[in-house]
């Protein structure tokens, strides 16, 4: 009864099935954008943009896209306060073809929240309450010039401090889920495991996976096998950014007032640092890579 | 109630086993010893208050939902029928999670106008485990006598093989195999830690038509009826594999179901004594351990 011919011959998919090209913005949800837009622009960001309808703003520094918004209808938890990662947005050859495979795949739809004259942006749902979005405006125009209008007198292409740039995400999960996890973000996306010897940064605890086009990695970390009561949702944890030369970063981050975790297990070193949480949630984690 | 609760962890009484309201059916299988509980779907939204109610109610008599049953007919469909289907399969999935239930059963369609291709039913099947995947649920498949396309157990894990997907593994329903005469040597093709859930039963009629879902037959408690042994092997081969999920006492009967919950809970008590003592030899939990459960 299938409405599509069976194939006859084992053809192998292609590598990179979305044709993904890396992450177009990160965007987090807090009741407090403007404490959390404080965090970014000591990380080197800077507002350039502002939505035409809604309380998000847009940071950028080189290459990095970040979104900071309040959705009314987003659903917060009572920790609201508290910043979540809400969202990530992959760059891809065709969103709405990425996203109908995905639902093909057995991914559940975002339904649009974009009101008259703004852009739809395809959505699934990932982790706990965030999304994966998909987006293919990212070369000759872009995803901010419909829904957003630039901040005047500011440079809308603030160069990256340090030569940073995004490295990757870190996903908490439930224990004995890396399998699930890796199935997951290998049958939708094509991301492939990183073997367990290879390691970057300073914390190189669970599975790590990588983009089908190669540009960010994905860690997926476990509760430690003692901590049966670690029964807190699945989130996206953290943002990871690459830098050439993470002393440097370190040094011109500190002079912006980012303190770093300084332990006898834990400091900053020539592999990766990692900044203090603040406003509850945030962290970042600087991880060495080439230029 | 605590130290039982110990005696009688790793089984669970399905709650359409019981009748009257749910309420009081979870509460007769918490006064019975019972630890944890199989729920069907239709009695958790027949609740007054629905799915947070019940969720409610199990925490506060410290019952832990296993299973949520059931799904039918999902797979091998194309179009508008699938389109429906996994708009169902969906809010399942939503009132498992509702439920902090881990398993969603998926029984083997049934259904004439199913593709027969095995491409397809393992397509569909991974589908439905990428479905629940972010919810952190695992999809157990059973097979269905009276599917002409997954009528056993051996045909239903050949599926979730070719599905490959970590949280889709087999739901077994034993008394429907051992009725049927499921060859049961092909057990140990079995991966252990793909079965998902045991569903036990016994049977008072010898006939192996009474598993052809068409005629349920009368059923019993196991080691209230004629497939005592049977079930026994059946679950000693299981162990020696090392099956370590949870076993599901799920008995359709209709004295059972004109009788007090909390009498045909302690009927389910017995027996899930019986198997755990008698047939598979463990031993029981020390008070103090137990006491802490």
């Amino acid at each position: 009864m299938s409405s599509t011919p069976l194939q006859r011959e084992s053809v192998p998919e292609l590598p990179n099935p979305l044709g993904m090209e890396g992450i177009e913005f990160i965007e987090y949800a807090t009741s407090r954008p403007q404490a959390l837009g404080q965090v970014l622009e000591s990380l080197g960001f800077r507002p350039v943009a502002r939505h035409r309808s809604r309380e998000v703003t847009l940071y950028r520094q080189g290459g990095m896209n970040m979104v900071v918004g309040a959705p009314a209808d987003e659903g917060l938890s009572e920790a609201g306060a508290r910043p979540v990662l809400a969202a990530v947005a992959f760059r891809v050859r065709d969103a709405l073809k990425a996203h109908s495979r995905c639902m093909e795949l057995g991914a559940w739809d975002v339904p649009s929240r974009a009101r008259a004259m703004e852009l739809h942006i395809p959505a699934i749902r990932g982790p706990g309450s965030s999304r994966f979005y998909f987006v293919d405006r990212w070369k000759e125009f872009s995803v901010y010039d419909i829904d957003f209008v630039p901040i005047p007198t500011v440079d809308p292409h603030p160069p990256a401090l340090a030569g940073m740039s995004y490295f990757g995400l870190v996903q908490y999960i439930g224990g004995g889920r890396s399998v699930d996890w890796m199935a997951f973000y290998e049958n939708l996306f094509g991301f492939t495991q990183i073997p367990d010897e290879q390691r970057f940064g300073i914390l190189p605890k669970g599975k790590l996976m990588q983009s089908p086009c190669g540009s960010f990695l994905w860690q997926l970390v476990e509760p430690d096998p003692g901590m049966d009561d670690d029964s807190s949702a699945e989130c996206l944890q953290r943002v990871g950014l690459g830098a050439p030369d993470v002393h440097a970063a370190v040094q011109a981050l500190k002079a912006l007032g980012v303190e770093f975790v300084e332990s006898h297990l834990l400091h900053p070193e020539d592999r990766g640092a990692l900044t203090r949480t603040v406003l509850g949630s945030v962290s970042f984690e600087l991880v060495h890579r080439e230029a | 109630m605590q130290i039982a609760s110990g005696l009688l962890g790793g089984f669970d009484m399905d709650s359409g086993t019981l009748a009257g309201p749910l309420e009081l059916r979870l509460q007769a299988m918490a006064y019975a010893g019972f630890c944890q509980v199989s729920l069907s779907a239709r009695d958790v939204v027949a609740q007054p208050g629905g799915a947070p109610a019940v969720a409610q109610a199990l925490q506060a008599l410290g019952l832990r939902p296993t299973a949520l049953q059931a799904l039918r007919d999902f797979e091998g469909l194309s179009g508008p029928m699938h389109r429906y289907k996994v708009e169902i399969a969906q809010s399942l999935l939503e009132l498992c999670q509702a439920l902090d239930c881990a398993v969603l059963v998926a029984r083997a369609t049934t259904l004439e106008q199913a593709s027969g291709e095995p491409d397809v039913l393992a397509r569909d099947l991974r589908k439905l485990a990428m479905l629940a995947l972010p919810l952190g649920i695992r999809v157990a498949y059973v097979a269905h006598s009276a599917s002409g396309l997954v009528p056993d157990f051996g045909r239903a894990w050949d599926l979730v093989c070719q599905a490959d997907c970590p949280n889709l593994g087999l739901g077994l329903d034993l008394h429907a195999m051992v009725a049927a005469g499921s060859p049961l040597d092909e057990l140990e093709d079995l991966d252990a830690s793909r079965i998902f859930q045991v569903q036990l039963s016994d049977g008072i009629e010898p006939t192996a038509a009474q598993a052809s879902g068409h005629a349920p037959g009368l059923q019993v408690f196991p080691g209230e009826g004629l497939h005592s042994a049977a079930l026994a092997d059946v679950l000693l081969r299981l162990d020696a594999m090392g099956y370590q999920g949870d076993y599901s006492l799920a008995v359709h009967n209709a004295d059972y179901l004109q009788l007090p919950a909390t009498s045909v809970a302690q009927r389910a008590s017995r027996s899930a004594l019986w198997l755990r003592e008698d047939v598979l030899h463990r031993s029981a939990p020390l008070p103090w351990v137990a006491s802490r459960g």
